[in-house]
């Protein structure tokens, strides 16, 4: 494909996915800037790879990947929390699925800062994998994408994401009665 | 595989309220959840916390400017060649036109060179970007692609109107040297005439003496604002280049 069709088409892939990665890069370096220069450095590496990408497969997921190895690499991640990401003992957890007890089904979810800091405060692989259902709305094999990871966990990760909510919004409600 | 009398599992709680369920598991959860009030109490409960997570969750939208930057940089990237100084001389290519356009050149700059240097300069430079044929640096009529491709190279900063005047297309930009200070080149073709916009700082600029000189059918127009120096050659119509000069000097004015 030429190279001028090419980066149209890019323009016009990318154009609309500007905002999502913006705040999925907030969200995963917390801090304005970083996350501006995560995204202007994931739109020069795609730009530059994007002979490589296969028309007719899934831009969103492949530049979503480009943009958290971006933020792997970058000196946010590398000075913070970079080795978090990285972990693979978060999948290791909980290999037993029990069906939920039914204290879950009294869990109050109107309590809206509650939720907000069971959120802060859930590791930081699950918020991610969490962000990408439920912000980003990508299909779990998109996410499988993006994360590197077979679906088969992105299905458990976020399982184990929505169970760690739910153990602490318990324990939060248990210690106000 | 999925029993009739087997709960459903978190984990299929949490694909299901996804919509990520392959049909056949699906069908047969659904089968159970008809029949089990417990699993279906789960479902309800993850829905809740679903709606309730996507609530808590804030998006983060990137500021206007960031926007902008972002915009900019989607653009193919050029090489980054260093500024180019456009002379006549450098530029002009055949010797007839060579010819001609210094003729041209220097007629005009014996008249003008008596009020303004800088005005023989400014017009040497549109000369030369007619006669040339390598195209401006940033080629494009998106003051979004145009105005930010500057950012960074020039000591000042300027605005570019929503839309220009009818008629009047902005063609892409240029950086160049004026007097051995930066500044920004705008080109624009007015009706079936290409403009030159010269943008410099008031500091460097000098107080040129006339608002409008018409010279060999190239009209020279300048106006002043408050940080800037903004000035229009071209051999188009006078009153068209007036209103794309207003245009533009009425985005400079602070707000
Ligand atoms: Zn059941």
């Amino acid at each position: 494909m030429p190279a001028r069709n090419g980066s149209v088409l890019f323009e016009q892939l990318a154009l609309p996915l500007l905002p999502s990665l913006y705040s999925h890069a907030f969200w995963l370096s917390r801090n304005q800037e970083d996350a501006e220069d995560i995204v202007q450095e994931t739109i020069s590496k795609a730009l530059r790879a994007f002979d490589s990408f296969q028309s007719g497969t899934n831009f969103r997921a492949w530049i979503f990947r480009i943009l958290r190895n971006t933020f792997l690499t970058s000196r946010a991640a590398i000075a913070t929390s970079r080795t978090v990401f990285m972990e693979d003992h978060v999948d290791l957890f909980d290999v037993s699925d029990p069906s939920p007890t039914p204290e879950d089904h009294l869990l109050r979810l109107d309590n809206h800062a509650a939720l907000t800091e069971a959120l802060e405060r859930l590791h930081p692989q699950l918020r991610e994998v969490l962000l990408l259902c439920e912000i980003e709305e990508l299909k779990y094999k998109e996410i499988a994408v993006v994360l590197d990871i077979p679906i088969g966990t992105v299905m458990s990760r976020i399982s184990r994401a929505r169970r760690t909510l739910y153990a602490q919004l318990s324990q939060q409600v248990g210690s106000l009665l | 595989m999925i029993q009739d009398h087997q709960h459903l599992s978190y984990e299929e709680v949490s694909a299901l309220v996804d919509g990520e369920l392959i049909p056949r598991d699906a069908h047969d959860l659904e089968q159970h959840l008809a029949s089990c009030h417990s699993c279906a109490l789960s479902v309800i409960s993850a829905m809740q916390l679903k709606s309730a997570t996507k609530r808590a969750f804030k998006r983060f939208a990137p500021p206007p400017e960031v926007l902008t930057r972002f915009r900019a940089r989607l653009l193919p990237e050029t090489p980054k060649n260093p500024a180019r100084v456009y002379t006549a001389r450098s530029l002009i290519r055949g010797a007839l036109a060579a010819c001609l356009l210094l003729a041209l050149s220097l007629l005009i700059r014996r008249e003008v060179r008596q009020s303004s240097g800088l005005a023989a300069e400014l017009l040497d430079q549109h000369l030369a970007l007619l006669s040339s044929d390598s195209p401006p640096e940033v080629i494009s009529s998106d003051r979004h692609t145009v105005k930010p491709w500057f950012d960074g190279k020039l000591p000042f900063s300027f605005n570019l109107p929503d839309a220009f005047p009818s008629g009047t297309t902005l063609k892409g930009g240029d950086l160049i040297f004026l007097d051995g200070h930066p500044a920004a080149l705008l080109v624009f073709t007015v009706g079936r005439h290409q403009a030159s916009v010269f943008l410099t700082q008031r500091s460097f600029a000098g107080t040129p003496s006339v608002a409008r000189r018409t010279l060999s059918g190239f009209t020279i127009q300048y106006a002043k604002t408050q940080d800037l120096y903004l000035t229009v050659v071209s051999d188009g119509n006078p009153s068209d280049l007036a209103l794309l000069v207003s245009a533009l000097v009425a985005e400079q004015s602070p707000r």
